[in-house]
């Protein structure tokens, strides 16, 4: 924070072998670890590691609009708050929330809004809280994909999933799911997110420069590794419900089944 | 999802009052036992020091950062250690959002004032230079769920926190006038001393027991948390609208030293200490 000690990245990002820094051929993803149901009080919630970022999601309604004024008589609304703990950064954050917070909050809102049936809930929200704890490159992809587990989780009525990368451009090469130094030296950064129902683009930013025919490479490299992180994010889903059907359908497996 | 209420009817206050008079709790633990502590540190990569901390269904996560300042006039060669906390609203349907309220700023005051007067935090080893650069030290309590007594959870997560310190160690150079990191680190036991444990007691009527359940908070007239190190009690903070008798807080002075020195062995917090690089 250390004004002095600078958050320094090194000039190049390939190593000698060709592999990123931290190991990774050019369209592989950090390791990802999701868990749903992770804060009892909510009604819907979702814990996700994705590299060193940390991030914690959780869905509370339908429930009553605070302020009212916010009620919509024909429809409920989704309302979505990415926040970042003042130490999940190098530089320790403020702790009121910053411009940049609040426009990821709508980026993300507007991302998963098409997935819900909000006609159906009338004059109610639907508040997504995201909270992310560590920070490394990222994070509105994973924050995108969390929210998503959180919600169906949370038993929301929803169209299908919806996952997030980002894929950039360093000396060059494109690459897919940048780290935070990547993301910081590498010339171009594109995150996108894709709803699963209809396979269509719902989430989508770019900054930096682009041909046409990297713009194509670019898009062909998220999707398939999106179709990777989609197969995660159901796998999540799906264990859960195969340990409540174990737990339901024999209370004492725990004790029985040791060993089988 | 919990049931969580704002107000707890009339009937389950008299059921948990009732069970308290008998000396049993809703959650079958005797009047004077902690529930059950789970502690993981140092699981936050961008921080100096942090702490993953349960007590029962309560979790708070904190993380420690550092910035170089300069110091206070009156204390010239001390840093600072400051304690904030954030009542998320993922926590609980209890918690909005917005900036802090009351019950946040409680919980940061009555665990930063249970370090402070605790000759916990070694002030003096926070000074790079005198009169010009000393550590700044922000101990940042986020609550992940509210299930009740969030302050001797808070006590234990921020305690761990500063013992899972590694900070980059700066000197001062004379000839440029600013500080200049050495490249090696200092560690939790460089600038943590006593270890102070803050305990919660709430009261229904005539009857206190120790760590209250949200349940129990909730239909409680008041709290009393008490601070003590190995044999001195540092720091008392009673809320709600209870009364306490004096022999109460004799009484209540006397068992937090007891329990101090049990959860001071049992959670054994110095295992948390930073590896050495």
């Amino acid at each position: 924070m250390p004004l002095i000690i600078k958050d320094e990245y090194p000039e190049k990002l390939f190593r000698k072998d060709g592999k990123r820094l931290d190991g990774r051929e050019i369209n592989e993803l950090r390791p990802i670890k999701m868990d749903v149901g992770v804060i009892k009080n909510a009604d819907g919630s979702a814990y996700l590691e994705w590299g060193n970022n940390k991030i914690i999601a959780a869905v509370y309604g339908p429930r009553e609009v605070h302020p009212h004024h916010l009620a919509k008589p024909d429809r409920g609304i989704l309302r979505v708050f990415y926040r970042m703990a003042t130490f999940s950064v190098f530089d320790r954050k403020r702790p009121a929330p910053g411009r940049r917070e609040k426009e990821i909050s709508m980026i993300i809102a507007d991302c998963i809004e098409p997935l819900l049936f909000l006609e159906l809930y009338p004059g109610t929200s639907f508040e997504v809280f995201i909270e992310v704890m560590d920070a490394d490159g990222g994070t509105r992809c994973a924050s995108t994909t969390v929210a998503a587990l959180a919600l169906a989780d949370a038993g929301v009525p929803m169209k299908s999933l919806v996952s997030a990368v980002a894929v950039g451009k360093i000396d060059g090469k494109i690459i897919v799911d940048l780290s935070g130094i990547e993301d910081k030296a590498g010339d171009a950064d594109l995150p996108i997110a894709i709803t699963w129902y209809n396979e269509e683009i719902s989430l989508l930013q770019f900054d930096g420069n682009m041909d046409l025919e990297e713009m194509n490479k670019f898009l062909d490299l998220a999707y398939e590794a999106l179709k990777n992180i989609h197969q995660i994010q159901l796998d999540t889903l799906k264990s859960k419900y195969v340990k409540l059907q174990e737990e339901t359908s024999n209370p004492n497996h725990k004790n029985d089944n040791k060993g089988e | 999802m919990m049931d969580v209420k704002r107000i707890i009817s009339k009937i389950e206050k008299d059921y948990i009052l009732s069970n308290l008079k008998k000396e049993e709790r809703i959650d079958n633990r005797g009047l004077w036992e902690y529930r059950e502590f789970q502690i993981n540190s140092d699981l936050i990569a961008s921080a100096e020091g942090s702490a993953d901390v349960s007590l029962g269904d309560t979790r708070i996560i904190t993380g420690l950062k550092y910035d170089v300042g300069a110091p206070f006039p009156d204390l010239p060669d001390e840093g600072v250690c400051t304690v904030m906390a954030e009542l998320l609203p993922i926590a609980s349907p209890l918690f909005e959002r917005g900036p802090p309220g009351e019950q946040s700023i409680e919980l940061a005051r009555v665990v930063d004032r249970g370090i402070r007067h605790a000759d916990c935090v070694q002030t003096k080893k926070l000074c790079i230079k005198e009169k010009e650069a000393v550590y700044i030290l922000f101990v940042d309590m986020y609550v992940i769920n509210y299930a009740g007594n969030l302050i001797d959870a808070g006590g234990v997560s921020a305690l761990t926190t500063l013992i899972s310190a590694h900070i980059p160690e700066g000197i001062w150079n004379e000839e440029k006038h600013e500080t200049e990191w050495t490249g090696k680190y200092f560690y939790g036991q460089d600038i943590v001393n006593e270890l102070p444990f803050v305990l919660t007691y709430g009261k229904i009527e005539d009857i206190i027991f120790l760590d209250p359940s949200l349940p129990e908070e909730l239909v409680c007239d008041g709290k009393i948390s008490i601070s003590v190190t190995e044999n001195k009690i540092t720091s008392i903070q009673k809320s709600g609208s209870a009364t306490f008798s004096i022999d109460e807080i004799k009484m209540l002075g006397n068992k937090s030293l007891e329990f101090g020195k049990k959860l001071r062995k049992e959670l054994n917090l110095l295992q948390y200490l930073a590896k050495t690089k």
